[in-house]
């Protein structure tokens, strides 16, 4: 065997020990979905087996359905998602194009915001949550999740507006159009594709998050990544429809995550290389 | 400050010397005071204020359970903090949990960028599937784990330490094993984030250097020791403060996984604050506890930035 050749198996080797690493859990997790209780128990683990959608349908439609969760999981994703961006694209717009005083600051603060650990924003969240009867509320999910989204969101728009030529918005003031209706007519369908990019990853972040989530939901607000625990118990494990529940759970992220492909370094790294170059 | 900001930013850049200037300058100020104020005022309240109201609360005992013993402490929350052999365990499981997977993501993510930089095909099948780990909620993430991968016999994990002939192990019952169990689910799911970021930047460097570099007759090693590494230092830089900053306060993997346990084996810092809140319900004690871990994430954080900055 040649050197080349021995190098290529080898890089083939290795290359699919980790596609299989990174993908398995996932597939096995879908597999066992479509399986019975008494399927996914099997020693040795089944590859083969006769699929069945009787989890799914027991979990949609049994008793103690998750529909209300993954209605919860939508309400707060989609509220945070609308909610961010109606705050983010003005903020984002004035720290990328205007003038004033203190913009470098107010950049730095936005970033700063970001390291305080979540436990210590939840912990004094929750008491005034009580105080105003706003814990089990989405309003008091939503709030608290601009915390983390209103950041990420502002920091991801800068660097799509700062990508807009200046020429576009002086033409738009020569002609006597207002600031304001240069904003909305010129330059925010320049950043459209910016826009739905950010608005991926802020619905994303949002349908994920946990420890907000399981402090301040109850009967009324689950989302189904908290609502999850209902299957598992000190008693029993509802094997295939916890499987069921979690592919549920993943579907949306991972079909927005392959749709937004090229974009998702940007969007994991934003921030970092900007405002960290900066400090 | 605000001059080097007007002469970057454009528009009407020569105008500040007459009345007109000055009026499209105060314009253009409360143009931006409007759009700012609505993200500002949400992010004073959903940060810095619960920031300054943790800090109050911290001097605080303020226990749900027990209200009537609640009043002002000042700072005995914190003189009982370094005595508390737990918050020193948790602050070492900690500095492991974020030292070990943010050197592993790295380190695998590198390698595995260097490999694949030099594959000719199948490079897109590597950038669809380290999407989606990356993409999935950690609590998910930490449940699939728990149960079809780590579950005893037919969890695949066990099945294949059974095959391999080490027998089935407790994977989260054991103190150790529970540690390397949730140090490989963080490691699992954040490596193709140092991957997607390290292969991107690989693939902007340029070429001629390396092309000098191979006329020069310098060995693969001397080329990734010489060439590629110094390049890429920012990036890996950046990979290592984002990720630490993350696994710093890592909660949904754990709490799904271990809870902590055995015992506080895998209990973070981050975790025991949740836990003397809203388990035990101390919320003063974990309130001390909430801003020991911002100050150790400012100290950890002022490391590397100063360490980014040397050299």
């Amino acid at each position: 065997m040649t050197a080349r050749r021995f190098r290529i198996i080898a890089l083939l080797g290795i290359s699919t020990v980790f596609l299989l690493a990174w993908a398995f859990p996932i597939v096995w997790s879908v597999l066992n979905s479509l399986k019975t209780d008494t399927d996914v128990l099997a020693y040795p683990p089944k590859l083969v087996f006769s699929p069945t959608l009787e989890a799914y349908r027991d979990v949609l439609f049994g008793s103690g359905s998750i529909l209300p969760n993954l209605l919860s999981s939508i309400i707060i994703s989609v509220g945070t998602t609308i909610v961010t961006m109606l705050m983010a694209v003005p903020a984002a717009y004035a720290l990328a194009r205007l003038r004033f005083r203190g913009k470098k600051l107010a950049g730095f603060y936005v970033l700063a915001t970001q390291m305080l650990p979540p436990v210590g924003i939840i912990i004094p969240y929750f008491l005034v949550l009580r105080n105003i009867g706003w814990i089990d509320t989405y309003q008091g999910i939503i709030l608290i999740y601009l915390s983390f989204s209103l950041p990420f969101a502002i920091w991801l728009l800068v660097s799509y507006f700062e990508d807009i030529p200046f020429e576009m918005e002086e033409a738009a003031y020569l002609d006597g159009a207002s600031r304001l209706k240069t904003l909305w007519r010129i330059i925010i369908p320049q950043v459209r594709g910016g826009i739905a990019v950010t608005v991926v990853f802020v619905f994303l972040n949002a349908w994920n998050e946990f420890l907000f989530a399981v402090v301040l939901s109850g009967n009324t607000v689950r989302p189904v990544t908290v609502a999850m625990f209902n299957f598992v118990s000190v008693e029993q494990t509802l094997w295939a429809k916890l499987a069921a529940v979690s592919v549920l759970a993943m579907l949306p992220v991972v079909v927005l995550g392959v749709v937004a492909q090229k974009h998702i370094v940007k969007g994991l790294t934003v921030g970092a290389v900007k405002g960290g170059g900066r400090r | 400050m605000a001059s080097t900001a007007m002469t970057s930013a454009g528009i009407s850049s020569e105008a500040p010397r007459t009345d007109f200037g000055r009026v499209l300058e105060q314009r253009e100020r409360r143009f931006a005071a409007a759009l700012l104020a609505p993200a500002f005022l949400a992010l004073l309240a959903t940060t810095t204020f619960p920031l300054l109201f943790l800090v109050y609360t911290s001097a605080f005992r303020m226990d749900l359970a027990m209200p009537f013993t609640n009043g002002f402490v000042g700072l005995e929350n914190y003189r009982v903090l370094l005595s508390d052999e737990r918050f020193w365990s948790s602050l070492l499981v900690s500095l492991v949990y974020t030292g070990s997977t943010v050197a592993l993501q790295v380190i695998i993510g590198l390698a595995l960028a260097l490999l694949v930089m030099d594959m000719k095909r199948g490079q897109g099948w590597f950038r669809v599937i380290a999407i989606l780990p990356v993409v999935l909620s950690p609590a998910v993430v930490g449940m699939i784990w728990r149960t079809f991968m780590l579950a005893p016999e037919f969890g695949i994990v066990d099945f294949l330490a059974i095959n391999a002939g080490l027998g089935s192990k407790n994977w989260l019952g054991d103190p150790t094993l529970a540690m390397v169990s949730v140090i490989a689910i963080h490691t699992w799911q954040w490596t193709p984030f140092a991957f997607m970021v390290l292969l991107a930047s690989l693939a902007s460097l340029p070429d001629d250097i390396y092309e000098a570099a191979r006329l020069d007759r310098a060995s693969a090693w001397q080329r990734f020791r010489r060439i590629t590494l110094p390049l890429l230092r920012p990036a890996i830089v950046m990979v290592v403060i984002m990720r630490t900053m993350v696994a710093l306060t890592a909660f949904a993997a754990i709490f799904t996984v271990t809870a902590g346990g055995p015992g506080t084996a895998t209990e973070i810092l981050n975790l025991y604050a949740y836990r003397k809140s809203f388990t035990e319900l101390s919320i003063g004690y974990g309130s001390a506890l909430a801003v020991a871990l911002l100050i150790v994430t400012i100290v950890i954080s002022g490391i590397l930035f100063a360490m980014r900055r040397a050299k």
